[in-house]
């Protein structure tokens, strides 16, 4: 996958379009993510508390939330989280949170 | 690409070795059948077109029979009096660094292990055996593609291939339990977790707890209204998952399929109930004892044969009308093909739905989602993997369904990019959801 | 030159026999999971239903090919039939004649047409190696030789010698799967039967 254009600089995406090097985030590069990887135009509050909580959750233990722990820690809906996302949490929020892609079949 | 450019540095690391430590690897794997397959392909290249990476990518390097003989070569050369005096006229190939990386490229990147060909083969290669074998081989030379190699680490280290703590899977069980006990409007409906002596013990996919629960709350529903003894373990026996089977290395494979066989026996179950999901079925159900070397001391069965059984036997009743939107069933390779659970599905979704239309081609006959082998663990052939199921999102387009049903976690995160990539509009679910739906309790 | 017949005929056997044994060689595979099905019921359905045309996706979509593989053995094997009456010294009545006739003549087109689909088409002659040239030469002009030796007796000795050779050379290249066809989709038969796949209950077509 061709690198992404931002700020002057390229950055890395796997061919899944997960960032490389995760340490590079930062929430200007998950609104090019969110309009590259999920076609989404406007990051809305909800998406953001969602993508925040799943950042922190990352930085402090290294990998994504429970589904669970989403829901709990943003009071986000589970069926609404399906809806922000529309390629689920995975491969559409933790993606546009800057994780690397979690191993197992997703 | 990085993940490229890896695998080209562990090939230049490679020495002499490490190819006689494939070779034998390779060679501990075949018996008298894949012994006789690799002596029999004829090249009459009708295979071709039985392969969805063939169909989506018409090119010579997606034809099985060119898969098989980038494997066969290297057979001949070492294994058989023909391939040492005359390799030039049968086709043998030294295993070198290029053949190595002819391997992993058939073996890995263009083969979703999906049996297809198998049966269209004009002489009935079973093309995945050898596959199988190559792949062991490739991994004890350590070219293991590092993404599928580390979630076989996950659940090898962590009990499952998600890496879930035992903390978080419990936390999540019983928040499924209260979402259900809402659902259903009763505080009895419960999520049993290690009910010694439960009749049945309940596995599941590391993807339900960690992403998608609705799916095991599907389950448990059914389970409740047919007043099933069930359970769930606590321990690492509640992943059904093995991506040993993708890895290839019986060891490891046989290490994860211990941790049912230790639950069943701790919790002493009597049925080991594998999920909706078509690797974790072929694996618990059909490798794991020829990895342990042992048959299993209590019965297995699928998600699917239990809910046939209990519409069959009246323990639940099912009101088709509650689901009215057009609904097709994709055939997972390792359930229906290699699995042999073909019909049960069906008998389901007829009774839970009001229009059923199949897929053509179907049960046995199926395509591969695309996302099968280990595929969707391996970031470096995602570009292949999409455009390879292309031919299922052409097949879903051909019913005009709006809710394509897989009884398979990981064909259903394929079937999710599908349908962003095809523009499908599809909702995707389990065979569970449906039958939950449909679920009239005052029968 | 009956001689040298019989002798690559033996030779075949033997080499045939030797390769049989080696594959054996490799050992059972005990099996520990639980049958779902019959093994013996899946190989027998793979040498059956299962080989049908319709049965096969790949040979409906290839009709062409497998007409032309189809006459392809017809011919060779009837060439054999003819090789052993002429070696016997039988004299075969006139229609059954004209019947192998029919047989070596179409056997030969249909072999050559194989011959160069596998030289036109680029994919099939990427997939070839030299063997599946000299494989299918051989036994092309052995159905084609059987064929003009009916209209011209005198050819018998090139007949012959070419049959001789194609014997000598069966166990050497591919056409040793007049042997692993069976072995091959027995073990198919057996691994899909054991497993409830073979024989299929639906209509995967439908």
């Amino acid at each position: 996958m061709s690198p992404i254009a931002f700020n002057g600089t390229a950055v890395e995406q796997n061919e899944e379009g997960f960032l490389v090097d995760p340490s590079v985030w930062n929430e200007e590069l998950a609104v090019v993510l969110a309009k590259a990887e999920e076609g989404l135009d406007q990051l809305t509050d909800d998406h953001w508390s969602v993508i925040r909580f799943i950042r922190n959750h990352f930085n402090e233990s290294g990998n994504a939330p429970m589904v669970r722990s989403m829901c709990k820690g943003t009071g986000v809906p589970l069926k609404r989280i399906y809806e922000l996302f529309p390629s689920g949490p995975a491969k559409g929020a933790c993606k546009l949170a800057g994780l690397p892609k979690p191993d197992g079949c997703v | 690409m990085p993940e490229l450019d890896e695998l080209e540095s562990r090939l230049d690391a490679l020495v002499e070795g490490d190819f006689q430590r494939g070779l034998e690897v390779f060679r501990s794997k075949l018996k008298e059948a894949e012994a006789s397959y690799l002596n029999s392909c004829v090249h009459c290249g009708l295979c071709a077109s039985s392969c969805h990476y063939h169909r989506a990518d018409a090119t010579l390097e997606n034809v099985p029979a060119h898969k098989l003989d980038v494997i066969a070569a290297v057979f001949k050369r070492n294994f058989t009096a023909m391939g040492r005096v005359a390799p030039g006229l049968v086709g043998a190939r030294t295993f070198d660094r290029e053949m190595a990386k002819a391997w992993v490229d058939a073996v890995f990147g263009r083969c979703s292990l999906c049996g297809r060909c198998s049966i269209n083969c004009t002489i009935g290669i079973a093309m995945p055996r050898i596959f199988r074998a190559a792949r062991a081989a490739l991994g004890a030379m350590g070219l293991t593609p590092s993404d599928l190699q580390a979630t076989v680490d996950n659940s090898l280290q962590h009990g499952n291939n998600m890496a879930i703590t035992q903390e978080d899977w419990v936390e999540t069980v019983q928040w499924i339990e209260e979402e259900l006990q809402m659902e259903v409007d009763d505080p009895e409906a419960k999520l049993p977790l290690d009910k010694k002596g439960a009749k049945i013990l309940f596995t599941v996919n590391p993807r339900e707890p960690k992403f998608f629960p609705l799916s095991l709350q599907a389950s448990a529903k059914v389970f409740w209204a047919a007043k099933e003894d069930w359970t769930l373990s606590s321990d690492p026996g509640w992943d059904l998952t093995n991506y040993g089977l993708f890895n290839c290395k019986d060891d490891e494979a046989g290490a994860i399929t211990q941790n049912l066989v230790d639950a069943m026996e701790r919790l002493g179950c009597k049925t080991l109930v594998i999920g909706e999901c078509g690797h974790g079925y072929g694996a618990a159900r059909w490798e794991g004892p020829e990895w342990l070397q042992k048959s299993y001391p209590f019965e297995i069965k699928s998600i699917l044969e239990l809910m046939d059984d209990y519409l069959r036997e009246g323990r639940i009743h099912v009101d088709p009308s509650k689901n009215t939107v057009p609904v097709t069933l994709h055939d997972p390779c390792n359930l229906v093909r290699h699995g042999g659970i073909c019909e049960a599905q069906r008998r389901v979704l007829r009774k839970s739905v009001t229009t059923f239309t199949e897929m053509t081609p179907n049960r046995a006959e199926n395509f591969c989602c695309g996302g099968g082998g280990g595929q969707l663990s391996m970031a470096r052939y995602k570009n292949r993997r999409i455009q390879s199921g292309g031919v299922k999102a052409g097949q879903i387009k051909d019913t005009g369904a709006k809710i394509v049903v897989a009884p398979c976690h990981n064909c259903i995160d394929q079937l999710m990019e599908l349908n962003k990539e095809y523009k499908l509009n599809v909702q995707i679910k389990t065979v569970a959801e449906m039958v939950a739906d449909a679920i009239v309790t005052t029968a | 030159m009956r001689l040298l017949v019989l002798a690559s005929a033996i030779w075949t056997i033997l080499a045939m026999a030797f390769l049989h044994h080696k594959t054996k060689g490799f050992g059972k595979r005990t099996l520990f999971s639980k049958p779902a099905g019959s093994p013996r019921k899946g190989a027998l359905y793979a040498f059956t239903r299962g080989m049908a045309p319709w049965a096969k996706e790949s040979v409906m979509l290839n009709l062409p090919s497998y007409v032309a593989g189809m006459a392809f053995h017809a011919g060779v094997f009837s060439a054999f039939g003819l090789m052993c009456l002429a070696l016997l010294g039988f004299e075969l009545p006139f229609f059954l004649l004209v019947i192998a006739q029919v047989f070596t003549l179409l056997g030969a087109i249909g072999g050559l047409s194989l011959f160069v689909k596998r030289i036109v088409k680029a994919e099939l002659r990427g997939l070839s190696c030299p063997d599946d040239f000299v494989s299918n030469l051989l036994s092309t002009a052995f159905a084609l030789l059987a064929f003009l030796w009916t209209l011209v007796p005198s050819m018998e000795s090139l007949w012959l010698a070419e049959g001789a050779l194609l014997l000598i050379y069966a166990p050497i290249g591919k056409i040793r799967h007049c042997l692993f066809f069976f072995t091959t989709r027995y073990h198919l038969g057996a691994f899909f039967g054991r497993r409830g796949t073979f024989p299929p209950e639906g209509n995967s077509h439908a």
